[in-house]
């Protein structure tokens, strides 16, 4: 990465008992960069932090080189897209960027120039002059975004935006972030819960669960992180009696489990992909035969639990 | 931010509530006028129960204590406070809207009421400055009330309960009673002025100085302002 535009050293931020980031580190660059995470994983605190809507209880936040947190100059340069409900819905999708734009101290034919700038860019200008409620879910949320940056700021904190959307309107707004970044030059920091997603848009990802990061850097080293990961497969069939044998001299085999049925095993690995391509051979050397495979550790959060160490 | 927040709290669907104080109000102005009564008495001492002492400060907790605390709890205040503008002046300017929006409605309630009250009276000499004091006493009240809820709903989660129990217990109550503790309400300080404005009805009976009231009023209300602007600079939203 290059010159940094968000860090955070040590940074906890709890709610009474709730811990939402627990000593939590991270450096993020110039360009698009992606927070991954599960739900409950602390990507809105975090988002919250660096606009300063909240303060950390610990640790260190800088933010283009200042503190968020009591500190409204710095919101010049910083627009902020939340993952909730926020927009008047009384006001036309134009009135709404005019209220932004004036609570950002723009006035006069430049807001109103800026405003009609944004809502092209977001492909909303046929309909800007329609009150929000009737917009739909893909509306309401290119409003959101438009919102976000309609007072050109160096940065921009999209949470969750692809959230609720469908494939079509999620592939647009994917395309307009990268465009935004692309075209406009604004830095983006993206979160989603869906990894797929955010590789769409970046290959700089950092991934947080619990309050902590647990992996970040380019999409690939992180994707072989996690492919390494250890996974429990469970195999149902014939002859699993022969088949745990031979798993048990394979170098990628760290336990094989079989039942008392002897129709099923249970085998722990730590490399699935070499254990994935084997399955052929093992399959004819043993003579067994496979109704069913499935691995318990497929999921995201099963990933995120290996890399948090827990 | 004032021209914003003025207009969502006038188009709030709270004018039917305001709409149906009116009538009521008319209703029981209209009523009382055709009762054997003075009528500077009559309208004074109306104006005075109904609209200053009772309707003010319901209104200014309705509309003062969830100004603020609506917008943190449905998160649309997620806009002002992610602007580049201090917090304090956000502050004043839902401090400014609220006074604009709870004077109008004030006066446009007193208005009707009173104009009921001397449609049927017949208009007397006087009337009008008993009208144009009356509003100067709720535009003062809008002022001070107004600094009151506004922090309280910055300040407290549930500020609607507590202001209740201020509205009725405090101010109506211990507002009422004879001697010094009376004496330490916004309402008493009001009709003390109002009594030097206003040479009818019960509020004449209100003693005191008024410019010793004038004082403490602003003094309150410039306390409880900087009060409140403080408490919202320093709120997290999460």
């Amino acid at each position: 990465m290059s010159t940094s535009i968000v860090r955070a050293q040590g940074v906890s931020k709890w709610y009474g008992n709730v811990i939402g980031l627990n000593n939590f580190n991270i450096d993020i660059g110039k360009g698009i960069t992606g927070i991954v995470g599960p739900n409950g994983s602390g990507k809105s605190t975090f988002f919250k932090l660096i606009i300063g809507t909240i303060k950390a209880n610990v640790g260190e936040l800088a933010v283009l080189g200042g503190g968020p947190w009591r500190n409204p100059n710095q919101l010049k340069d910083i627009g902020f897209c939340p993952d909730y409900e926020n927009l008047p819905m009384d006001l036309s999708g134009r009135d709404y960027l005019r209220l932004v734009g004036g609570l950002h101290g723009m006035r006069g034919p430049v807001l109103e120039r800026r405003a009609s700038e944004v809502l092209s860019i977001v492909g909303m200008t046929s309909t800007s002059n329609r009150r929000m409620g009737g917009y739909s879910k893909g509306m309401k949320q290119r409003m959101r975004i438009a919102g976000s940056f309609v007072h050109d700021p160096k940065l921009l904190l999209l949470d969750e935006p692809l959230t609720g959307t469908d494939p079509v309107v999620r592939k647009e707004l994917m395309d307009m972030i990268k465009a935004l970044n692309r075209d406009l030059g604004h830095d983006v920091i993206v979160s989603s819960h869906v990894l797929y997603e955010v590789e769409r848009m970046t290959h700089e990802v950092a991934l947080i669960y619990k309050g902590r990061t647990v992996a970040s850097g380019n999409i690939s080293e992180i994707r072989g992180l996690m492919s390494n990961h250890p996974h429990h497969i469970i195999l149902e069939g014939e002859n699993m009696t022969n088949l745990a044998k031979s798993l048990i001299d394979r170098p990628f085999t760290v336990s094989v489990e079989l039942r008392q049925d002897r129709r099923s095993l249970t085998v722990e690995v730590l490399r699935p992909d070499e254990f994935f391509d084997s399955m052929p051979d093992l399959i004819r050397e043993t003579g067994c035969q496979i109704e069913s495979m499935r691995s318990l550790d497929d999921d995201l959060e099963s990933v995120f639990r290996y890399l948090a160490g827990w | 931010m004032l021209t914003f927040s003025t207009r969502k709290l006038l188009l709030n669907r709270r004018w039917v509530l305001v709409a149906l104080v009116s009538v009521l109000v008319a209703a029981v102005m209209g009523y009382v006028a055709t009762q054997e009564i003075d009528p500077l008495d009559g309208g004074s001492f109306l104006l005075n129960t109904l609209v200053l002492s009772f309707l003010l400060p319901i209104m200014a907790l309705v509309y003062g204590a969830s100004m603020i605390r609506n917008e943190i709890d449905d998160r649309s205040i997620t806009q002002v406070i992610t602007s580049p503008m201090d917090r304090r002046m956000s502050y004043l300017g839902y401090y400014l809207a609220l006074i604009v929006v709870l004077s109008l409605m004030l006066l446009v309630i007193g208005t009707v009421g009173w104009s009921s009250f001397y449609l049927v009276m017949g208009l007397e000499k006087g009337a009008l400055d008993l009208l144009a004091s009356y509003s100067l006493l709720l535009i003062i009240g809008s002022v001070v009330y107004s600094s009151l809820f506004l922090a309280m709903g910055v300040v407290l989660k549930q500020p609607i309960y507590l202001g209740l129990l201020y509205a009725f217990v405090w101010e109506a109550f211990v507002g009422s009673l004879p001697g010094a503790i009376g004496e330490l309400t916004i309402i008493h300080n009001l009709k003390v002025i109002g009594s030097d404005l206003i040479d009818h009805g019960n509020i004449t009976e209100v003693t005191g100085d008024p410019v010793t009231a004038s004082l403490a009023l602003a003094i309150l209300t410039i306390g409880l302002l900087i009060l409140g602007a403080f408490a919202f600079r320093e709120k997290e939203v999460p």
